[in-house]
């Protein structure tokens, strides 16, 4: 009994030696990597294969942050159905918003689609904030991984030069990635950008390729397709000769693929995030790739 | 009172209490270091975006002052003229484009909307019912009659305090009036992942009695709930603590102590004749153990452990204790496209009730399985047992056990709204056999709540 007593104890005393960071997202969790190092641990509470707007609020997930030194949120209500629950529950002021233990990524981006005048859920299930999906763009990446690299300095000062390099260094990586896909895609004809979206997750992405998004296949943001808008996405697909669909790995691909089969085109289904086995760099190489694969025939 | 509780006297070596002070220290440091930042924080200001119309005079203000030269009036219209409409144009574009980027950079703290309003949010149900004899609902929100039966319109209000506190309340309108369900402060910062919750709230005891009906995956409260609890389930006004224990999985012990008082609300106890609270075991006490496994990224187990204490108004120290278990099982793909899971939910409790030359026992249980299909579809089946007593004279109607049955088809045809369609058949104590079926509509709005486990 006293041997399990002190343990216990030991475990409440031990000292944090390395910065714990758990992310919200894949994406988030595979840029602090880069930017971490071996300066700490990174853990993602959700998965890329997972819609991160209805991710279960798993009681393990609390236990992350009631230990964590530093929680990386992507923000504009990407989370806002899971995650204050369980900051509220973590138990642990270090990572509630406001202090700097909570890092909420699109502040230090740019962001597309912010709302302007009332916001209706009549028109969808809207972000009032603004599009959240912004690391599908490497750029914002970029951004994202300075801004960390200031705010890993700040909790942990003795590795500071080391966490402003590393940021520097992905964020350099980054934007050269951005650059060179930037610049194969305006090599394509203007025909060949148009594109259909399943849910109205990709504004970053066409931007960094400058690809044109002519209708989605949900009727409004949240909303399941009907048969009525369905046939509308084909009609509009084949007068305006777009031929390829696009989609997260986390959506239904039923639909997308019938609507590619019956417009002779293809779905291209891109990552929602991060895979286990790879790095952010090569997630958006591989979106990237498979797109303009897509779009080049 | 607790049934199993350890020595006290834990004999805690000196170094282990130092370092629990030391902790508790550095986290009032901490708390104290996060108040006043915050409170450096609002005196910032925030650098808002200059309009296009602004951004054109400040290009034109910076071609002006570019080049000084004694000839300045001619020498500006030139500069103005050497621009070009669609270069000036492009100038005020990359001006527009670039504001944001610094101002987002300058402002760090908001991010999105900021707002010191509470998030409020409006929940309502309202059901269609048909039954085939008086229908006996444990609920007091269930439909309980042929017609059309308000459930409920709840108003969910929910704010930080301050870095020490946040803010709940739940208040519901109902045609009867208005009762405040819920209405209580749970602390933020406490050290030792220690919480604190105080008010009036709804007794952590078991899976479904702290949730809101709202959230519920039928339509009606569970007969043992309503038996055991009373119509509105377990709640009351007092004080909870919780901890989250060290241990590598979720593990929550919490305790709280509330005034046992209202049939609505704790019919086993006090209920209907508030004997009045004189010394502390007055009081109703729930305590609770809830325990979380992820046995995969696909499957879970949530296991709790509950019980009650307190007096009823049979006699002095004459004692109720209901005792409970609960199991939640969860089967949701990660991989999966649509939010398809299937959860099944079990609850077992057991009563014990001090009469004057007895004690009266019970027990009952329900048991709930989910299908969700798809984010449009859900099945679901529910079944309910609960015995009764003969000489039950605290519960004289019900003398037998009694059975119900439940079938559920719900439509989501969006992540606001519900449209849910239940089927029940009920056998109460020396009672024939009766059905129902039920036709529920639930729309929200306002802020978006976050969903619990």
């Amino acid at each position: 009994m006293r041997i399990i007593l002190t343990f216990l104890l030991t475990l409440l005393a031990m000292p944090a030696q390395a910065l714990n960071v758990v992310a919200s997202t894949s994406d988030l969790a595979a840029i602090a990597r880069e930017v971490v190092g071996p300066d700490g641990q990174v853990t993602a509470m959700s998965k890329a294969s997972q819609d991160p707007h209805y991710v279960d609020a798993r009681p393990s997930l609390t236990l992350q942050l009631n230990k964590a030194d530093l929680v990386l949120v992507n923000g504009l209500e990407l989370e806002v159905g899971w995650l204050p629950t369980l900051l509220t529950n973590a138990r642990n002021t270090k990572v509630l918003p406001g202090s700097d233990g909570y890092f909420d990524a699109s502040n230090f981006v740019r962001l597309l689609e912010v709302p302007v005048g009332k916001i209706d859920r009549a028109q969808g299930d809207i972000h009032p904030g603004g599009n959240p999906h912004f690391l599908h763009d490497p750029r914002a990446a970029a951004k994202t991984a300075v801004a960390l690299g200031d705010r890993l300095a700040k909790l942990d000062p003795k590795h500071a030069d080391a966490f402003h390099a590393r940021a520097k260094d992905f964020a350099q990586k980054a934007d050269g990635l951005a650059a060179s896909w930037k610049a194969k895609f305006d090599a394509l004809p203007a025909s060949s950008r148009k594109i259909v979206a399943y849910h109205a997750s990709l504004p970053y992405l066409l931007d960094w390729l400058d690809l044109a998004q002519i209708i989605t296949v949900e009727p409004k943001p949240g909303i399941q397709p009907n048969p009525g808008h369905v046939a509308k996405v084909l009609k509009t697909m084949r007068e305006q000769g777009a031929k390829v669909v696009i989609q997260e790995a986390y959506y239904p691909t039923k639909t997308s693929q019938t609507i590619a089969q019956m417009a002779k085109g293809k779905v291209v289904v891109i990552p929602g995030g991060t895979g286990p086995d790879e790095t952010y760099l090569q997630r958006a190489d591989r979106t990237a790739k498979e797109l303009y694969d897509a779009l080049k025939n | 009172m607790p049934c199993a509780r350890h020595n006290s006297g834990l004999g805690i070596r000196s170094d282990a209490r130092f370092i629990l002070k030391a902790k508790f220290v550095v986290s009032t440091a901490t708390v104290l270091t996060v108040w006043s930042s915050l409170a450096l924080a609002q005196d910032g200001e925030s650098v808002v975006a200059p309009s296009v119309g602004e951004a054109q005079s400040q290009v034109q203000q910076a071609v002006v002052d570019a080049e000084p030269t004694p000839n300045a009036e001619v020498d500006k219209a030139d500069a103005e003229a050497s621009l070009s409409a669609e270069e000036l144009a492009a100038i005020n574009a990359s001006l527009v484009a670039d504001a944001p980027v610094e101002a987002a950079a300058a402002a760090p703290a908001t991010g999105g909307l900021s707002s010191a309003n509470p998030d409020i949010s409006l929940i309502l149900d309202v059901a269609g019912a048909y039954f085939s004899d008086t229908p006996q609902m444990a609920g007091g929100h269930d439909p309980n009659h042929t017609g059309v039966t308000l459930q409920q319109l709840e108003m969910h209000i929910a704010s930080s305090v301050d870095p020490f506190f946040k803010f709940d309340a739940n208040i519901v309108f109902a045609q009867f009036g208005v009762e405040v369900e819920e209405a209580y402060f749970t602390t933020l910062a406490l050290p030792a992942s220690l919480q604190v919750r105080g008010g009036q709230f709804l007794t952590p005891f078991g899976r479904i009695n702290p949730t809101h009906p709202h959230s519920w995956s039928f339509l009606n409260q569970p007969l043992v709930n309503g038996k055991f609890f009373g119509s509105e389930g377990s709640r009351g006004l007092g004080a909870e603590v919780s901890w989250l224990s060290p241990l590598p999985w979720y593990a929550e012990v919490v305790g709280s102590a509330t005034e046992g008082v209202g049939e609505c609300c704790a019919r086993s106890f006090f209920g209907a004749d508030d004997l009045g609270i004189e010394t502390p075991s007055d009081l109703l006490y729930t305590t609770a153990l809830k325990q979380y496994f992820p046995l995969s990224d696909d499957f879970s187990v949530m296991w709790g452990l509950s019980a009650q204490f307190g007096p009823n108004p049979t006699g002095k120290d004459n004692r109720s204790e209901i005792y409970g278990t609960d199991l939640y099982l969860r089967y949701r793909p990660v991989d999966a496209t649509d939010m398809e899971s299937l959860s099944l939910q079990v609850e077992a409790m057991a009563r014990k009730r001090q009469i004057p030359n007895d004690v009266l026992t019970d027990a009952g249980g329900y048991a709930d399985l989910v299908w969700r299909m798809s984010k449009t579809w859900e099945v679901g089946t529910r079944a309910e047992y609960v015995t009764g007593t003969e000489n039950d004279y605290l519960d004289p109607t019900w003398t037998t056990a009694r059975t119900r049955g439940s079938l559920q088809a719900s439509l989501y045809p969006s992540h606001f709204s519900r449209i849910r369609l239940q089927g029940l058949a009920d056998h109460p104590s020396d009672q024939d056999w009766y059905w129902g079926v039920m036709l529920g509509f639930e729309v929200l709005v306002g802020a978006h709540g976050a969903h619990a486990y």
